[in-house]
């Protein structure tokens, strides 16, 4: 990743001035040398516009809910984050070029910034049927997603699509979708799970990457240790009523309109990596425990496949059957249990009929 | 040469064909190939929906309680929407009622996401075949002032802040690092705007692009974020208190607060902005009258938000029911979706196994089983095909038709249903619209007329909201603190009724993006939900219906 | 070529033991006094980690009254955490008392699955349980069937827990604690700690079940089996 793009015009926006007074700099400044109103413009697009990092942003089985997600950023504004910090030049979800003229984005952004591109992705390719569960232009998903992670500087995993599998991998994962690291090898990739992620989340990460001229530190899944290494539950503003023992027994009892805790209605919050009860959605307006629902784990590899949000206590399924703890363990327990006791009642018996069988014996005349 | 199709359209693949893949700014993944005339007009053209997840089947045998979650990822545009369809699928066929006050809740939450909808389709999505983004650079700034203060009172229209805009532009696009407008048709003639129109737009779009993510805290209030908040069988999962203890951690004052003044933003932002628009912009393309494909004929509403709870009559909803057939504006048919001789999908052109590719099948009867095989005349190969035959099998979308009939969904045939059935709430601002561009009622149906409607919608939802949002806090001071949010406990539902079916109409938000092709359709989407003793079947069902130019 | 990697001294025990059943007497038994007192110690922390595990597991009635006024739960996850501690604690010295202690000691620790002998012992045992043989062999040493238990149903277990437990502890902690740092591996086997938390509760249910079987058969060994040895 090249330095960071850091310019004279961002850092005089980092002190205050405006983007207005900043043109008055460039005017006064063009007209004390004497140009022309048009050369002021080329001034400040030098001062300003330093080469953006190109982004090619990639879908495959996907709801688009992470692109959706990216737009909502309240800072960077999402508006500031494409005309000044990076260049989107692929994704199809909001590029005005379509077909082949998009198609010729993805070749010339491979050759001409070979190793100086991110690729970002967002799903996941299937593997089964040859790949053409998810076709573009014609061909599996898969193979684009090979070819363009090839020649980029550093992949974005986006969402839990890319990270994990999420929903279209969850069982019985009709399509063989894989998260991108099955596909990729050979590339740094950074995992920014969730279902959506975060938005401030997602162009904090981007923005991370173009102020520092760096990639984040990752924990040991591959997520940005800034965004992923604390719980939900741990920063949720709810943990004084966990601690304390006051949790939501049913939905909207008395406890609910008081905002206990929701770990008995099947929070995921104690085993879920995210920045929800931190930062928290919408310019941090809400998170979904601050409205009522518990977290279901959605940036958690296989959340999907751990038995009813709803449960306390997840599914078992490596038993055939779907139990949780409780019903397989107080089963074999009872089981056991009552074998003992047969074992015991046997064990008296005979002992009981052994004492008379002797008794009898040494009554018997010899 | 000519294929016919179950509808009785020919396909007919003389002249010149065109191949678009990826179709861009939509949500999903979409091929299309049209095929042209000697004049280099589109004669008709076969849409190829190329992305299959099989949520279908991964919901099979899951906890009725989550399929909300699951149908929720069918997509994120229209967030929310699939799931909500999925808990009234289950509530119906588990018979459980909500809340009045679940249901006003769920109604904002609906209503927000069309305006969201709308808003950002329209600016984000479409705009960019309407608006040349590079002409705005030769605009007048003083002039374009002029033009925004003279269709409305937005306050965002000074020279300054056009020039302002205008040399950010020039700056970005002096970098040659043009993002999202890489390789964009800049210049081509169709784009009809003068570049101070095209300014304006391009300001617009900026400033709703800022906005969108103001709308969408309506939802994050309610259901805990957005894009995919949380929704709950039985009811909602926020609680209100509005004069208690704890208070500050659920539905109070304060959060009313936010969302009623994002109910009142999002009205002034579309009738400052969104609709002056609209108006601009349609009087540009006023001769954009095709792209109509199946309005003027055959047009279907399930109907939507409901003024009352668990009441689905068509009474109820505020958002039309009914269908069109023929063109025939006088008459109204009712639909029955539990009706197996109604809705039907058919696979004879989707890659999916049925007993019989002739016949179609209710969503309650259906099957979802992948089969992927290509047509005869496929040019290229398996996994690369360079042009379909659209003799045989050729998409991952099922085909749904109504007693037989491909019919048009989305906002153009909800406002087509709402002024048939003279409703005045849909019919006025229709006709105040095409009376103020001089148009006939006839030009609804075209691609100018979806894009209207859409905007039209987007005026009405808003205001539906601010109505519902009344009307949860009149409820609330009728009751200050009992105010059953959810009618569902923790616990699961049981397996008691041994077989039940459940089915909830939903609308499909939005109607083709058309991108510089402009090749009509329209999306429809049915969930469905069966239940077999314990065995739950979730039938989400995203169908992007084929329309037909005419 | 595990063994060859042992000590000298605990090379010598295990042979010992390997040996102990087919020899008949080795002085000492298996009640020494530290063996008694990390029994005890450990029957009741794992008492309290399983009715405070079965709690955190489900979850208290909710209390009533502002948050500040309780702390139930966080004296019953503290209860548990406590006990985490002794118990690993005191299964770490019992593992030193395995190598330094008498022979018997390592015998939890120590299956020898590939020897006949040992599966002969086992054998007679299932006989002898099964009413199949009336009279029980008298034995030094623990019976084979209870060494085969206590080793899958408790060594295993209890290492199971106190691994999994440190590494939910861990989680508490932070990503930079040492509990997290030392046990974090656990999350590359289950990189959703939710399977965790359901598998350190399933270990639950097999100490429970261990426990049960354990104390009948301890019982049983008591009042049918003169001069068996007791802890
Ligand atoms: C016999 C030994 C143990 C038993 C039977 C036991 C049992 C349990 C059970 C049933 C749970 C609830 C799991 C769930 O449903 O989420 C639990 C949680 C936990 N255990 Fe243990 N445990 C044992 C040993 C340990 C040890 C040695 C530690 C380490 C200090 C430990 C630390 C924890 C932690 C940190 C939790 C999670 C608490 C929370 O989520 O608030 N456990 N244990
Ligand atoms: C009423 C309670 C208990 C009694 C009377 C009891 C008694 C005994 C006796 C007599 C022995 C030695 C006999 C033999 O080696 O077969 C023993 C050993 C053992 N007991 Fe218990 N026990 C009790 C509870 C427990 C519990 C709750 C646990 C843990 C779950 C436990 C774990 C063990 C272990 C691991 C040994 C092997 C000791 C060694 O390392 O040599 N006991 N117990
Ligand atoms: N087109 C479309 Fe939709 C809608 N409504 C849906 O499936 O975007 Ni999400
Ligand atoms: S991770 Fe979730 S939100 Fe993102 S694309 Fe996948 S399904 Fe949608
Ligand atoms: S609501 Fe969830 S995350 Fe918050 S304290 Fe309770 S269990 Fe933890
Ligand atoms: S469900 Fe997802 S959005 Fe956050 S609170 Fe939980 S990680
Ligand atoms: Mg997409």
């Amino acid at each position: 990743m090249g330095g960071a793009t850091e310019t004279f015009y961002s850092v005089i926006r980092r002190q205050g001035i405006t983007r207005r007074s900043f043109h008055k700099f460039c005017s006064l400044t063009a007209a004390s040398l004497g140009l022309s109103p048009l050369a002021a413009v080329s001034i400040a697009n030098a001062l300003e516009t330093k080469p953006r990092v190109p982004v090619i942003w990639l879908h495959g089985l996907e709801c688009t809910c992470c692109s959706e997600s990216f737009i909502r950023s309240a800072h960077p504004l999402i508006k500031d984050a494409l005309l000044s910090m990076i260049s989107l030049d692929y994704d199809d979800t909001i590029m005005a070029a379509a077909g082949h003229q998009a198609e010729a984005i993805l070749e010339e952004t491979r050759a001409k910034y070979k190793g100086r591109y991110v690729l970002a992705v967002e799903g996941n390719p299937p593997l089964n049927e040859g790949g053409m569960f998810c076709i573009d232009g014609g061909k599996p998903f898969v193979e684009k997603l090979r070819s363009m992670a090839e020649e980029s500087v550093a992949v974005i995993a986006w969402g839990t699509c890319a990270s994990w599998g999420c929903v279209q991998a969850a069982k019985p994962n009709p399509t063989g979708a894989v998260p991108i690291d099955k596909v990729i090898t050979n590339k740094p990739i950074i995992k920014v799970p969730g279902c959506p992620p975060i938005a401030e989340v997602m162009s904090g990460l981007v923005t991370f990457m173009t102020t520092f001229g760096k990639l984040p530190e990752l924990d040991r899944h591959g997520r940005p240790s800034m965004f992923y290494s604390e719980r939900i539950h741990d920063k949720c503003y709810r943990r004084s009523h966990f601690d304390a023992g006051q949790f939501v027994e049913k939905w909207d009892d008395k406890y609910a309109r008081k905002g206990y805790c929701l770990y008995k209605m099947g929070c995921k919050g104690p085993t879920t990596y995210n920045a929800c009860s931190a930062i928290r959605w919408n310019g941090g307006i809400s998170f979904p425990i601050q409205s009522g629902h518990g977290c279901f784990g959605c940036s958690e590899d296989g959340f999907w496949d751990k038995g009813s949000f709803y449960d306390r206590l997840t599914a078992i399924k490596q038993f055939g059957i779907e139990a949780n703890a409780d019903q397989i363990g107080m089963a074999a327990a009872g089981a056991v249990g009552l074998t003992v006791a047969a074992h015991a009642a046997v064990t008296a018996a005979k002992r009981l009929t052994h004492n008379r069988d002797r008794a009898a014996h040494k009554s018997k005349p010899s | 040469m000519a294929v016919q199709t179950p509808n009785g359209f020919n396909l007919d693949r003389s002249g010149r064909r065109i191949v678009i893949d990826p179709l861009t700014r939509i949500e999903g993944h979409l091929r299309v190939e049209a095929n042209l005339d000697s004049d280099n007009v589109i004669r008709n053209a076969v849409s190829s929906g190329t992305m299959w997840r099989g949520i279908e089947v991964i919901l099979r045998g899951r906890d009725p309680r989550d399929a909300w979650a699951f149908t929720e990822r069918i997509c994120g545009v229209c967030t929310g929407t699939h799931a909500l369809t999925s808990v009234r699928a289950v509530e119906n066929a588990l018979g459980i009622a909500i809340p009045e006050n679940a249901n006003s809740i769920r109604n904002i939450m609906q209503l927000c996401l069309l305006v969201h909808d709308h808003l950002v389709h329209f600016y984000h999505l479409h705009a960019l075949d309407w608006v040349d983004v590079v002409s705005a650079l030769k605009a007048d700034p003083k002039s374009t002032s002029a033009l925004a203060q003279s269709i409305s009172p937005w306050p965002l229209s000074s020279p300054g802040y056009f020039k302002d805009l205008q040399i950010r532009l020039t700056k970005f696009f002096g970098s040659g690092q043009l993002g999202p407008f890489k390789n964009g048709y800049w210049g081509h003639p169709a784009y009809k705007l003068p570049p101070e129109a095209n300014l304006m737009a391009v300001a617009h779009y900026l400033e709703a692009l800022d906005f969108q993510k103001e709308i969408v805290k309506i939802q994050a209030i309610y259901g805990g974020k957005n894009p995919h908040p949380n929704w709950l069988v039985g009811g909602v999962p926020c609680a209100i208190n509005i004069d208690g203890t704890g208070a500050v951690g659920a539905i109070n004052m304060e959060r009313l607060n936010i969302v009623s003044s994002i109910v009142d933003r999002s009205i002034e932002f579309v009738e400052q902005v969104y609709l002056p628009d609209i108006a601009a912009i349609c009087s540009f393309y006023k001769d954009w009258l095709h792209g109509g494909g199946l309005s003027s004929k055959s047009v279907m509403s399930y109907g939507d938000i409901p003024e009352n709870a668990n009441d689905c009559s068509a009474k109820s909803l505020k958002l039309p029911r009914g269908v069109i057939l023929g063109g025939n504006l006088k008459e109204i048919l009712p639909i029955d979706h539990g009706d197996p001789e109604q809705i039907q999908e058919f696979v004879a052109h989707s890659w999916y196994k049925y007993p019989s590719d002739c016949c179609g099948l209710h969503p309650w009867d259906g099957i979802t089983e992948p089969s992927f095989e290509l047509g005869p005349k496929l040019k290229g190969s398996k996994t690369d095909i360079k042009e379909l035959d659209e003799g045989g099998k050729y998409s991952w979308i099922k085909a749904p038709r109504w007693r037989g009939h491909a019919v048009e969904v989305g906002p153009l045939a909800r406002y087509i249903m709402g002024y048939a059935q003279n409703k005045t709430e849909f019919k006025e601002p229709a006709e105040r619209l095409l009376k103020g561009l001089n148009l006939p009622l006839t030009a609804l149906f075209s691609t100018l007329g979806r894009t209207a409607a859409r905007a039209l919608e987007c005026q009405w939802a808003a205001h539906q909201m601010r109505y519902f949002q009344d009307k949860l806090v009149v409820h609330i001071k009728g009751a200050i603190r009992q105010l059953p949010m959810s009618a569902g406990g923790s616990r699961k539902p049981g397996a008691r009724r041994p077989r039940a079916m459940g089915s909830l109409r939903r609308r499909a938000v939005r109607l083709g993006t058309g991108s510089r092709s402009r090749t009509p359709r329209s999306t429809i989407i049915n969930v469905l939900c069966r239940r077999r003793g314990t065995d739950l079947l979730a039938i989400p069902r995203a169908i992007l219906a084929l329309l037909k130019p005419p | 070529m595990f063994v060859r990697g042992l000590p000298n001294r605990a090379r010598k025990l295990l042979a010992a033991v390997d040996a102990a059943p087919t020899e008949r007497c080795i002085g000492g038994g298996i009640a020494c006094a530290p063996v008694r007192l990390w029994h005890w110690v450990n029957a009741a922390a794992i008492l309290i980690l399983s009715l405070t595990g079965y709690l955190i597991g489900t979850a208290t009635p909710a209390m009533s009254g502002e948050a500040t006024d309780n702390f139930l739960f966080g004296y019953i996850r503290f209860a548990h955490l406590s006990a985490g501690y002794v118990l690993s604690i005191g299964f770490l010295l019992r593992i030193y008392w395995a190598l330094k202690g008498n022979a018997h000691a390592m015998q939890i620790f120590w299956v020898p699955l590939w020897r006949s002998c040992f599966w002969r012992e086992v054998y007679q045992e299932i006989r002898s349980y099964a009413f199949l043989t009336v009279e029980p062999e008298r034995r030094v040493g623990r019976n084979r069937l209870a060494q085969l238990a206590m080793f899958f149903m408790f060594t295993q277990t209890i290492t199971f827990m106190v691994v999994t437990g440190f590494a939910l502890y861990g989680q508490g902690a932070g990503t930079d604690s040492w509990q997290y740092k030392l046990f974090s591996w656990v999350f590359s086997i289950w990189p959703n700690s939710q399977d965790v938390h359901t598998w350190h509760h399933l270990g639950l249910w097999v100490i429970v079940t261990f426990a049960l079987v354990h104390i009948y058969a301890v019982i049983r060994e008591d009042t049918c089996r003169p001069g068996a040895s007791d802890l």
